[in-house]
């Protein structure tokens, strides 16, 4: 008895117990597809809503407040908020302008099927560095386009595009509803890898233009007052440092019978959704535990119900000459190439369920994480090349007659 | 006739036993001496429980005896390796079992190529011997049947033509007719016969069926564990 012929008798035994092989190699197919697919998911789930906080940038202090006697707050809080120097880089308005559709020449965003109507926000100078766009063209806001109320525009790299495709639009003339905005600067696109993770929550991002707060009076539909702030702290410990003074002082303007205010960060939000994130990874990886389990049971259910059949096969084939060396050796191939098959389809299976569901569940490209694979398989592997060989290693020991008589 | 050295078969006062020394303790074989030679067709006949299917499983290497000494061609059997002792159930012995004993999950052909596998016999001379071993048992036109789409009787001839394969010197055969009717029993025993005339092998067959007996030129009769006659066929008492 050779290794070829080992080999040969492997494949001949399992050609003629397929449903057998197919059970055993079913369950390591799922064990591994199962925990790749999962832990992937979870994986580039989080690593998705990390990137996409941070391309709007960290550290960012969201400021509500508002007045029932309509009591104008906005220069008194963008004046505080800017002498909070030692943790605040940046103050902004948070208004968005409701303007139907921005122009220019036979361009008109309301023809946009995909994108529809862009978010122009009305900002202050500091705009850019409160939500992390980064100036690619022509200049930025200033405070002197504020204090004179300057009608001009900084567009984002989707709007530049969308408006102007390869022109220079510096010094053109937008319009926003009837009114003209010189176009002074455009932002670099935000979200790096546009061809990639939740590109078209990106494309948002991009698809936006800013212009000085104070224009808002030229708007059919303005703002005389702004409920709404973007404060940009120095790092996280400021974030939590400036949270604690603006609350000081908004409590000394605003108190429950008056107008209500909160402030808040999305540091904050973003170490929430981390943590249901690590929650959601444990329940998945649970799950996923779960799956590999049930399928290694029943692997070994598979194989030990056949420990009677095979344990027969066993003395018959010690009987007509099959020595205790060979019997294990096809026990062992036989074993390893179903769970090799097994695994590298589960594998198959798993990488293609992986970029699946990265593709229909979050419109990205997942890859499954190397050491989830491994130790999936290693698993499964262990499992069925455990209990394939048990009950060549049990029987093989006995004498023929023994085997024969096994029930 | 040969002489006592080149005595094929050479048992020595074997036993077998069972929970020795308990209350329970059953002696199969109880001190039994026997010598088969070269080329001899030999019936072991005795009733059920008699210890004729252990003794045959100690003559074929199945099992091992508790107590005796066993030579095969000489050869000490007690003192092989389990390599040594595949060799020999592999290439010295042949078996045909009362209960078939065919890997369910292999068709006809598979199931008689097995030992040949076991020799190292390659492609397509090991399928040529096999399908000759099919054709000897009228089998041939079902070689790709698996043993449960056979009757009990193919299924038997299915399990001498794989004794015949092996081309083994010694078949055998445990109560070999026992599930058969009369008709395939005779066909099974002439097989055996016409092996043991054109090819000189040693034939021993196992049963509790007189009349099968004798169409062996030896008879040998156990009770109890113990032989209480051993003698050419004519002379046979019962």
């Amino acid at each position: 008895m050779n290794l070829r012929q080992s080999f040969k008798m492997s494949m001949q035994s399992l050609m003629s117990n397929k449903g057998r092989a197919f059970l055993t190699m079913l369950g390591i197919i799922i064990g591994v597809a199962a925990v790749m697919i999962m832990v992937s998911v979870v994986q580039g789930q989080n690593k998705a809503m990390k990137e996409y906080y941070e391309a709007q940038g960290t550290n960012k202090i969201t400021i509500s407040a508002s007045t029932y006697n309509g009591m104008d707050l906005t220069e008194d809080i963008y004046k505080y908020c800017l002498s909070l120097s030692d943790y605040v880089s940046g103050v902004t308005p948070n208004g968005m302008a409701y303007i139907n559709s921005v122009k220019y020449m036979s361009a008109n965003t309301q023809n946009n099927q995909n994108m529809g109507s862009p978010n122009i926000y009305l900002g202050s100078d500091q705009f850019s560095i409160c939500n992390n766009y980064k100036l690619a063209q022509g200049r930025d806001l200033s405070y002197l386009d504020i204090k004179r109320y300057n009608k001009v525009i900084v567009l984002g790299s989707k709007l530049k595009e969308y408006l102007f495709q390869a022109q220079d639009p510096i010094g053109k003339y937008v319009a926003l509803d009837s009114q003209y905005f010189k176009v002074v600067g455009v932002y670099a696109p935000i979200g790096g890898d546009s061809n990639s993770e939740m590109a078209s929550s990106y494309d948002y991002l991009n698809y936006v233009g800013v212009i000085p707060y104070s224009t808002s009076r030229f708007l059919s539909r303005g703002y005389s007052s702004f409920s709404e702030f973007t404060v940009k702290a120095k790092n996280a410990e400021a974030v939590t440092m400036a949270i604690t003074q603006i609350n000081g002082f908004l409590s000394g303007k605003i108190n429950q019978n008056n107008g209500y205010f909160y402030v808040n960060s999305p540091n904050t939000w973003q170490q929430e959704s981390n943590k249901q994130n690590t929650m959601m990874s444990l329940v998945l990886g649970g799950i996923a535990g779960i799956s590999l389990l049930v399928g290694g049971i029943g692997i070994m259910n598979i194989m030990l119900v056949t420990v009677t059949e095979r344990t027969r096969e066993i003395g018959i084939r010690k009987a007509i000459g099959g020595s205790r060396r060979s019997i294990i050796t096809q026990f062992l191939i036989e074993a390893c190439v179903l769970c090799g098959v097994g695994g590298f389809l589960g594998v198959v299976i798993g990488f293609l369920g992986t970029v699946i569901a990265g593709k229909l569940l979050m419109k990205m490209f997942l890859l499954p994480s190397l050491p989830m694979t491994l130790g999936a398989v290693a698993f499964s592997v262990l499992m069925g090349v455990g209990f394939g060989m048990y009950p060549a290693v049990k029987a093989s020991g006995l004498q023929p007659v023994e085997a024969l008589r096994a029930d | 006739m040969e002489t006592m050295e080149t005595k094929l078969i050479d048992v020595q006062e074997v036993y077998k036993i069972y929970n020795e020394d308990e209350e329970n303790e059953v002696r199969a074989l109880d001190g039994v001496s026997l010598e088969i030679g070269r080329g001899e067709f030999v019936a072991i006949v005795g009733a059920s429980g008699s210890g004729k299917s252990t003794l045959m499983n100690i003559l074929g290497c199945l099992d091992v005896p508790t107590y005796g000494e066993y030579y095969l061609d000489g050869h000490d059997v007690t003192t092989l390796t389990d390599q040594e002792l595949s060799r020999i159930r592999n290439r010295e012995i042949g078996f045909i079992f009362q209960g078939y004993n065919l890997i369910p999950g292999l068709n006809a052909v598979e199931n008689v190529e097995l030992p040949l596998i076991y020799q190292g016999v390659r492609g397509d001379k090991r399928r040529d011997m096999a399908m000759e071993a099919l054709e000897r048992v009228g089998l041939e036109d079902r070689y790709d049947r698996r043993p449960s789409q056979l009757s009990g009787g193919q299924q038997q001839r299915i399990a001498v033509a794989r004794a015949i394969a092996a081309q083994t010197p010694i078949i055998m055969a445990d109560e070999p007719t026992g599930a058969l009717d009369s008709k395939t029993g005779e066909h099974v025993l002439q097989i055996l016969h016409d092996l043991n005339k054109q090819v000189g092998t040693t034939i021993i067959l196992i049963t509790h069926d007189i009349k099968i007996a004798k169409t062996a030129r030896r008879i040998v009769q156990i009770s109890d564990g113990n032989i209480i006659q051993d003698c050419p066929r004519e002379e046979a008492v019962f």
